[in-house]
């Protein structure tokens, strides 16, 4: 638009036909509307589009509207129950729709709830049913039966298992009372059971573990009870790691290997340390192992000796000569293998196998020894750093691994999801 | 009886009275006519069970006339009007005289409008329901009216909702503004380019005269 042959802007003229302008505006727009032709030619353009739209009435409401409404403001007149913002009823669609949800909500937590203690019902079912099956069968199938019982050792897990193991203990118990000392049989675990070699079985060669957590007060002073319990009993230490860390408690690990008969006395001292926080117990039978080896190296011994005899007594061709002693290397080399398992098997037998676990209780000291206030802002802000750039390796990630899924998913469910949208704002538009 | 004219009709000569004036209908008692509507609003919400009745006599006509234009079924335009009346009784309690009467009614009107139209939309896009389209020209509606609503729907949707309440709902570009979320200039800038568009519709009904006209009257300009 030229300005300067127009001061006066088109949409102002429309404002002032509308009467939206100030007083001062609207003069100078009225001047220039009697000097202008071009624009009182707007002025009348818009009147006429205006007058126009007067063509489109709307036939009169129909009377039952009147009647109902009327109806409706008497009683709210009446009781002024429906001004009342709060007594108001809201029967609008977010209404009904928010307790829809509400309620679908809280079936579904209902039927997780329900679904949680049903399958914790059958797993517990499940146990007990293990647990007679183990009491009626031998007792190497009772260890691994209660061994898959409970792989993970939660505070509650443990302790049944330690009871039942306590029990599968009584009943192999019975079975060891005349056991032979030629096998040099295990010993029961302590824990208040009765004496084992007592109730061993004739013949039976088991081999116990057990495992002990012990929560004790003065770390140092356990420790060298440790040491004095393992010379006491003829015990050794197979591994041991313990660990000392600023702020924290002290632990240790070992895994000790104690004297079968010695075991129950031994074990009632590693208690004695401090606060037992968990204990269980084994026991393998390896009797029918143990009999096996016998058996193949009394086999292969007399095979050598036949093969020795053999060697002494004919004579032959060289050849076979150095077949035959071939042959006797090979066998020697078989004996001396299954020797030497029957000694680890024995050994198993003779030393329980103890894994003890040592913590101390911590006590926070009242002004810990720590880093500068440098220090710790250079180590916060790095681990913050690290901190960052893990997340946004995660993130990266996260979007390598699954971008192309979702990629998928997006176009499966987008595309539709689009058009739906588009054709719902196209409709809306049209209404 | 008719429902409110257009702003142009009503004020229409050089000594134009503000546009927020009290717009005058026939069925109006001459003696109610001279409580204002915020006073009426305020006596009912004191439970003057008359004084809605003179509101509504004064504005059944209008609203039903904002939502006769607005929608194609005669039938649900009333029943609109009948759920806007309802939802001005509910919310008496909450009126509070910072605006005008006519204004909050619209407000209340337009938010029933927009939850029509989308519960329509979302039945039409997702459960298959026939929009109900406008009625063609018979005897009980002229044809310069069919023309006239099908030129003003033939605008752009934002363009015709100003255009509609300013010319027959006479609102204020400050009311406009605040009804439909808009800064003050949108709404002038509009409203322009609706009157240009509608005007050239109605001289040259083709889809593309309205705009070849448009440019060529702001290129004269």
């Amino acid at each position: 638009m030229n300005t300067a042959a127009h001061p006066v802007a088109p949409e102002e003229v429309m404002a002032f036909l509308d009467g939206e302008l100030m007083s001062a505006e609207a003069q100078a727009v009225s001047i220039h509307l009697d000097q202008c032709a071009e624009c009182a030619g707007l002025a009348a353009q818009f009147r006429s589009t205006s007058h126009s739209l007067s063509d489109w009435t709307v036939p009169p409401v129909s009377s039952s509207l009147f009647e109902s409404v009327e109806e409706l403001s008497a009683k709210a007149a009446a009781s002024l129950e429906l001004a009342k913002p709060g007594r108001t009823v809201q029967l609008s669609f977010w209404n009904w729709r928010m307790w829809a949800v509400g309620a679908g909500g809280m079936a579904t937590a209902l039927l997780i709830l329900v679904a949680h203690f049903v399958t914790r019902s059958n797993v517990l079912n499940h146990r007990e049913s293990v647990l007679s099956m183990a009491q009626m069968s031998a007792p190497r199938e009772r260890d691994q039966l209660m061994n898959s019982l409970s792989p993970a050792p939660s505070s509650s897990t443990v302790e049944e298992k330690n009871q039942m193991a306590m029990s599968a203990g009584a009943l192999i118990s019975p079975a060891r009372a005349q056991a032979g000392k030629s096998f040099g049989v295990a010993h029961a675990g302590g824990g208040g059971g009765a004496p084992a070699e007592a109730l061993a079985a004739p013949g039976s060669m088991i081999a116990r573990t057990v495992s002990l957590s012990i929560a004790v007060k003065d770390f140092a002073a356990a420790r060298a009870s440790l040491d004095s319990i393992l010379l006491r009993h003829r015990g050794y230490a197979a591994q041991l790691s313990a660990t000392t860390q600023e702020n924290a408690p002290r632990t240790l690990q070992a895994s000790l290997r104690i004297p079968a008969p010695e075991l129950a006395a031994a074990l009632a001292e590693l208690k004695a340390l401090g606060r037992v926080e968990s204990e269980t117990q084994s026991g393998d039978e390896v009797t029918q192992q143990h009999t096996d080896l016998a058996a193949r190296i009394q086999n292969s011994r007399e095979t050598e000796e036949r093969m020795r005899a053999i060697l002494e007594q004919r004579t032959g061709k060289i050849e076979d000569v150095l077949q035959v002693e071939e042959e006797i290397a090979r066998v020697r080399g078989e004996i001396e293998s299954m020797e030497a398992e029957q000694q680890a098997l024995e050994h198993r037998v003779d030393f329980a196998t103890v894994d003890l676990q040592l913590a101390e209780e911590y006590k926070a000291a009242l002004n810990p020894p720590s880093a500068s206030v440098s220090n710790r802002i250079h180590n916060a802000f790095v681990a913050g750093l690290r901190s960052a750039a893990e997340t946004l390796l995660g993130l990266v990630l996260f979007v390598e691994e699954s971008g192309p899924v979702l990629l998928i998913w997006l176009a499966i469910l987008g595309v539709p999801v689009f058009f739906s949208w588009r054709r719902y704002r196209r409709m809306k538009g049209r209404l | 009886m008719e429902d409110a004219f257009p702003a142009f009709v009503l004020h229409s000569e050089a000594i134009r009275p503000l546009m927020n004036e009290m717009p005058r209908y026939p069925e109006a008692d001459s003696s109610e006519a001279a409580e204002s509507d915020e006073e009426l609003m305020a006596a009912f919400s004191h439970g003057a069970a008359e004084a809605f009745s003179t509101l509504f006599l004064r504005y059944k006509q209008p609203l039903f006339g904002f939502f006769r234009r607005r929608v194609a079924d005669p039938a649900q335009a009333e029943e609109l009007t009948q759920e806007t009346f309802i939802a001005v009784l509910r919310a008496a309690a909450r009126y509070q005289q910072t605006a005008l009467f006519r204004t909050w009614l619209y407000a209340i009107g337009f938010k029933i409008l927009r939850a029509h139209r989308r519960k329509a939309a979302f039945r039409a896009t997702f459960l298959g329901e026939k929009p109900a389209g406008f009625e063609p020209a018979t005897q009980s509606t002229l044809e310069a009216q069919v023309l006239m609503r099908n030129a003003v729907w033939k605008l752009d949707p934002l363009d015709r909702e100003v255009l509609l309440l300013r010319e027959f709902e006479q609102l204020s570009y400050a009311e406009i503004a605040e009804l439909l979320s808009l800064p003050l200039n949108t709404v002038r800038s509009r409203l322009f380019r609706a009157r240009l568009a509608l005007h050239s519709l109605l001289a040259a009904p083709t889809p593309h005269s309205s705009a070849h006209e448009s440019a060529q009257f702001k290129e004269r300009l």
